[in-house]
């Protein structure tokens, strides 16, 4: 295991906004194949703290290793940056993230979206990127959808789109950032059903998310979050199956 | 050709006013309205990209300096700012002994000044607020992937907000056109100076206006028509599918 660094790996997080502190000192260790669903009610700060990992938020405390590299910061009169932008666009592109609203590229088909970051971040060969991108859509059930535009498609096909521009990056850790929330309850299936297979084939994921169900089949520790602090972790079994927190067991109840 | 003009000539026979000699007036008011348009459209776009982003900076001495620009440009009239480009500039010093006087002379070119200042400020405004209009999450997802602020700028952000801005800017060209109208007052010969000319000489309002207003609307048409092409072209992702 020492020989192969550790995809992800963030240590004391502490994020304020103004004066609340928002998270209070998180960390997490994301081994290769682990899949690490964040739960907890809204507001404590599990989006948050996913965001903090690719750094669209910026943490003002706390320490975080990309695939053994760790991302250098410095003080600045607003606070803490990072001290080498390109150390973070490389970082980010070694993490892809998949997000609650989608986000595709409107003025952009499929297709493009999804060789987009690979061509012009990456810089494969747009030909190697093309081939790429039509296996993964094939896999994520929209290879007749390539040249369709996102407002064309329907909120899950833009969330598979979504999860095929991601994996494009060929990335070490993918960060789920409630990606089923939007979507209708018809259509968060086939998502789910996308990433349970990622999970099976040994993706590294983090995953923010309501759906219990695939927190307990698919993750390999489950963390619950409240007021920006671990109240419990573990393994899917223990965390959901036997919790030990009141407050846990109150999330969890109606739910079920 | 000959032929044609001949034609045209027997066509015009019983006619006082539109003769050969008016029509070609008409027509180099035409070709002169057209180039003074066309140029100062082209000055303004090239102009309006690097000031709407600049707009949109969050550094002071960059944004405050195109705000001013812009808000005095959009806030007083382009007659005034022509007179003041046309009559003003020959009190700068020493002005008449450079290269410049050779095109500052005519009134073609204060004329294409005052009119590409006036449309680079208009169009900047127009650019950024489609820039700014840009979903956040778009911008987000850019940033996630792993995009530095100039490729982000150049793939997403532009692009997005260039077809947003494309009916904004489709009235932009027509109002521009139709102000170019006052071109004729420092002596350029355009298509209202030609209508004018006219009028003066045969002392006949309608004929030589409503004719000219003729022209114009043959213009607009085909500006709208030509971005209502575009529009089609490139805002059809906007679109959702209709089965």
């Amino acid at each position: 295991m020492a020989d192969t660094p550790i995809p992800l790996e963030v240590r004391n997080i502490k994020k304020r906004f103004g004066n609340t502190e928002v998270l209070k000192g998180l960390s997490l260790e994301a081994r290769k194949g682990d899949v690490i669903t964040l739960i907890g009610a809204s507001g404590s700060g599990k989006s948050t703290f996913l965001r903090c990992m690719n750094l669209l938020e910026q943490p003002n405390e706390g320490e975080l290793i990309v695939h053994g590299e760790q991302i250098r910061f410095k003080e600045t009169k607003h606070g803490r940056e990072p001290a080498d932008w390109n150390q973070v666009v490389q970082m980010r592109a070694k993490l892809s993230m998949v997000f609650q609203s989608f986000n595709l590229w409107a003025h952009m088909t499929l297709l493009e979206n999804v060789i987009e970051a690979p061509v012009h971040v990456l810089k494969k060969p747009r030909k190697e990127a093309i081939q790429h991108a039509r296996a993964l859509l094939e896999r994520v059930g929209l290879a007749e959808r390539a040249d369709y535009y996102p407002a064309q498609l329907s909120g899950g096909q833009q969330q598979r789109g979504a999860i095929a521009r991601a994996l494009a990056m060929d990335p070490e850790v993918m960060l789920f950032d409630e990606p089923t929330s939007a979507l209708d309850p018809e259509l968060v299936g086939d998502v789910l059903k996308v990433m349970r297979d990622l999970a099976e084939e040994g993706r590294t994921m983090i995953v923010v998310t309501h759906e219990m169900a695939f927190a307990r089949d698919v993750s390999s520790q489950v963390i619950y979050l409240h007021q920006g602090q671990v109240e419990e972790a573990g393994p899917p079994d223990e965390v959901l199956g036997n919790p030990r927190s009141e407050r846990l067991k109150q999330f969890l109840a109606p739910k079920r | 050709m000959e032929s044609v003009l001949a034609s045209l000539e027997a066509m015009l026979a019983d006619n006082s006013i539109f003769t050969l000699d008016t029509l070609s007036y008409y027509g180099e008011g035409l070709t002169t309205t057209v180039q003074l348009v066309f140029l100062s459209l082209i000055v303004g776009l090239v102009a309006a990209v690097p000031l709407s982003i600049g707009r949109g900076s969050k550094r002071r001495w960059i944004k405050m300096p195109i705000f001013f620009y812009t808000y005095v440009f959009r806030g007083t009239p382009l007659l005034v700012q022509l007179y003041l480009i046309y009559y003003g500039v020959v009190f700068v010093e020493g002005i008449q002994d450079t290269w410049l006087w050779v095109l500052l002379e005519k009134p073609f070119f204060p004329a294409l000044v005052a009119f590409s200042l006036n449309t680079a400020a208009y169009t900047t405004e127009i650019f950024h607020g489609a820039i700014k209009a840009t979903p956040r999450g778009e911008i987000e997802a850019a940033r996630a992937y792993g995009m530095r602020y100039s490729l982000m700028m150049r793939r997403i952000v532009l692009p997005s907000a260039f077809r947003r801005a494309l009916p904004a800017y489709g009235n932009e060209v027509i109002f521009m056109l139709h102000a170019s109208a006052i071109a004729s007052v420092v002596t350029i010969m355009d298509l209202t100076g030609a209508a004018r000319f006219v009028y003066a000489r045969f002392y006949a309002p309608f004929d030589a206006f409503l004719f000219v207003a003729a022209i114009y609307l043959c213009l607009t048409f085909a500006i709208l028509y030509l971005f209502r092409y575009l529009e089609k072209r490139l805002l059809a992702h906007l679109k959702p599918a209709s089965g």
